[in-house]
């Protein structure tokens, strides 16, 4: 308790909260703009923090990486592209929101959702880190295998229309997955001659492709609407509390959210895509409305956005005790913590506690700015999207194609963007619609690398099947990924019943009259 | 016309998947499982989806008008000509005139109007000078440079 309020002490000094302050709006700023990522803005930034002492170079650190959890998602409300790969369950009830004029309610929810991810997992990783730590290394092929399996699973709540279509979707999706090279063998596939495709698709270049561009042809040139979505944002005041409010009647929404990206978090390598898309099916499933989802619904925002910035804290746990980042920017951190001669594990926490803890709590700080700036900003953010669109579509296309070639400086992904565009546009027309094939190509390497790994260890240990998935997370994993199969079906027939007793106890009261 | 969403689908995809199949008979057993895995499914749904297609087709339009239709097809073209010109006239240029153009273009009754010239000049000089600083400047992003003003030596 005593570094703890040690560390908040520390947070507190004028120039340490400065640097939290210009960290978590630096943050804002890399997570919002496609192309730019936390990684990218914590591996520039960290040259800035050598000649800081520790504790100052790691807080500023921190509010880069919490801001760039919340900034991602201002894109993926306002123009459907999100800013990160984290951010693609945002769109899904994020865009609409806008498109009803509801933007700003869309942009607190996430900066409120944001908030409140980062806190729950701010407190498991400050009361809980060593043994959850340990739990994570429990995560071995065949678990990393199922939990990609589990995160297909939301195609069959994704895929509005026709599930098959949907699972059709997701397999494509998991065959681009399969572009460059193979994760064991290392055999080079469906590069067609183009060595830039041996690192295979960059993800946040599909995203655009397949989000952003056909929304702009479809509605801006096609119908040349006069704004980008159908209605004005009128920002008010009273909307930062109607939301939050709104959002806090929802414990139950909030903590599982939470608790999902933490989890995911401090299982290395999964990632705040894989987050946010888990969660924002639990929120779609547990939910008495669940048809409200992907039409425009705060929960939906907050389920997405409260899982993804969980995985931030989440993915530290490892870090900070075994020295096993749990995800990129994780990675970014644990080198900036070397470069200033700290070593993950048990000294971390002793010779160097002091700095440790003010990291901590710098993190659970800038949750709290995240959800100060975010939902005053939302003044500044929702009125873009008021901008007439024949000056913001231009803008945002010039956006797309910088922010596909910077992430590689190379044209070919500028040109797989706009191919990815027109198959969006196209696939969008014929109801294929391209957010399974986007979770297709995310989870794609999660299960190619899960599988055969789990065959190779499985082979030797004298038995794939048993290997695979007499595993207890692994038996878990097999249960969740059935009940998500299933639970549309479920769904439908509790529907059916209901409208049945509905209609039966209607026919039974005329009668009466 | 309306097309058959359902056949068009399957159809794509299993040509899709055929392709694939025959560029990827070379591969290790290990590199191969998971894109033979993927490929059956493939096969399996393609097959679902064209029988959903004979028996209860989904019916789409594909452009909602003539004038939609051309607008998706100018407004592609456009875009089009300004990624083959990124790498001849650089980034910069390039980009400035793709801005220009496309803005006049969505202007539609007052394009050709002096104030909506000049307004759409000078929004597109500040938006693209502003990002090109940002991208290549502070964040060191090497964007492409002109191949048709570049010297020999």
């Amino acid at each position: 308790m005593e570094l703890v309020v040690e560390g908040l002490q520390a947070v507190f000094v004028p120039a340490n909260f400065l640097l939290l302050a210009v960290g978590v709006f630096t943050g804002i700023l890399f997570g919002a703009l496609p192309g730019l990522t936390a990684t990218m803005g914590l591996a520039l930034l960290i040259p800035l923090t050598f000649t800081m002492n520790p504790t100052a170079g790691l807080i500023m650190l921190a509010g880069i990486y919490v801001g760039a959890m919340y900034g991602d998602a201002i894109p993926a409300i306002l123009i459907n592209t999100p800013g990160s790969p984290a951010a693609i369950a945002t769109t899904f009830d994020g865009f609409p929101l806008t498109q009803k004029g509801m933007a700003q309610h869309g942009l607190v929810a996430a900066a409120f959702a944001s908030a409140y991810g980062s806190l729950v997992a701010n407190i498991v990783l400050i009361t809980a880190a060593p043994p959850l730590a340990a739990f994570s290394l429990k995560f071995g092929p065949p678990e990393y295998f199922w939990l990609g399996v589990f995160g297909l699973t939301i195609i069959a709540s994704l895929s509005s229309g026709s599930m098959i279509k949907g699972f059709l979707a997701g397999a494509v999706g998991l065959l681009l997955s399969a572009v460059g090279m193979s994760p064991i063998g290392g055999d080079v596939r469906l590069t067609f001659g183009f060595p830039q495709l041996q690192a295979g698709i960059e993800l946040i270049v599909a995203l655009i492709g397949f989000f952003c561009l056909p929304e702009i042809l479809s509605n801006v040139v096609g119908r040349r609407r006069a704004s980008y979505a159908k209605d004005p944002v009128i920002p008010k005041l009273r909307v930062i509390g109607e939301v939050i409010v709104s959002l806090l009647k929802k414990p139950v929404l909030m903590l599982r959210s939470s608790a999902i990206g933490t989890i995911v978090g401090f299982a290395p390598g999964a990632g705040g895509n894989i987050a946010s898309m888990v969660s924002y099916n639990e929120a779609a499933r547990w939910d008495s409305n669940p048809e409200e989802f992907g039409k425009g619904t705060i929960k939906g925002v907050a389920a997405s956005e409260a899982a993804n910035s969980a995985m931030a804290p989440g993915s530290l746990i490892p870090l900070l005790t075994l020295g096993i980042p749990g995800s990129p920017p994780a990675a970014v951190i644990l080198g900036a913590l070397m470069l200033h001669g700290m070593r993950p594990g048990a000294e971390l926490f002793t010779t160097y506690a002091h700095v440790t803890y003010a990291f901590m709590m710098a993190l659970l700080v800038a949750a709290f700015l995240v959800s100060f700036i975010g939902s005053f900003g939302s003044f500044i953010f929702s009125r873009i999207i008021n901008i007439p669109s024949r000056f913001l579509a231009p803008a945002i296309i010039f956006m797309t194609v910088l922010g596909s070639y910077s992430i590689r400086n190379n044209m070919l992904d500028v040109w797989i963007m706009f191919f990815f565009g027109l198959v969006g546009f196209v696939s969008n027309k014929l109801k294929f619609h391209p957010a399974p094939i986007v979770l297709g190509l995310i989870l794609g390497p999660f299960v190619e690398e899960g599988l055969v790994k789990s065959m190779l260890i499985g082979k030797a240990a004298g038995g794939i099947l048993p290997y695979m998935v007499l595993r207890p997370i692994s038996l878990v994993l097999i249960g969740l990924s059935l009940m998500s199969i299933l639970w549309p079906f479920y769904a439908q027939w509790r529907a059916r019943r209901r409208q049945n007793r509905v209609a039966g106890s209607a026919g039974g009261e005329s009668q009466c009259d | 016309m309306r097309l058959n969403a359902d056949l068009l689908i399957s159809l794509f995809t299993a040509t899709l998947a055929g392709v694939v199949y025959l560029v990827t008979r070379d591969l290790s057993p290990y590199g191969a499982v998971f894109v033979d895995s993927v490929l059956w499914a493939i096969a399996v749904l393609s097959v679902l989806v064209f029988i959903k297609g004979l028996i209860k087709p989904e019916r789409i339009e594909f452009f909602e008008s003539v004038i939609e239709r051309n607008n998706i097809l100018t407004g592609l073209s456009i875009l089009l000509i300004y990624l083959v010109l990124i790498p001849f006239l650089g980034f910069l240029a390039a980009s400035y005139l793709f801005y220009f153009t496309f803005n006049v273009y969505l202007a539609e009754g007052k394009r050709f109007k002096t104030a909506n010239m000049l307004q759409s000049l000078v929004i597109c000089i500040v938006v693209v000078t502003t990002f090109y600083v940002i991208f290549h400047q502070f964040l060191g992003v090497p964007l492409p440079e002109s191949s048709l003003f570049q010297s020999d030596s």
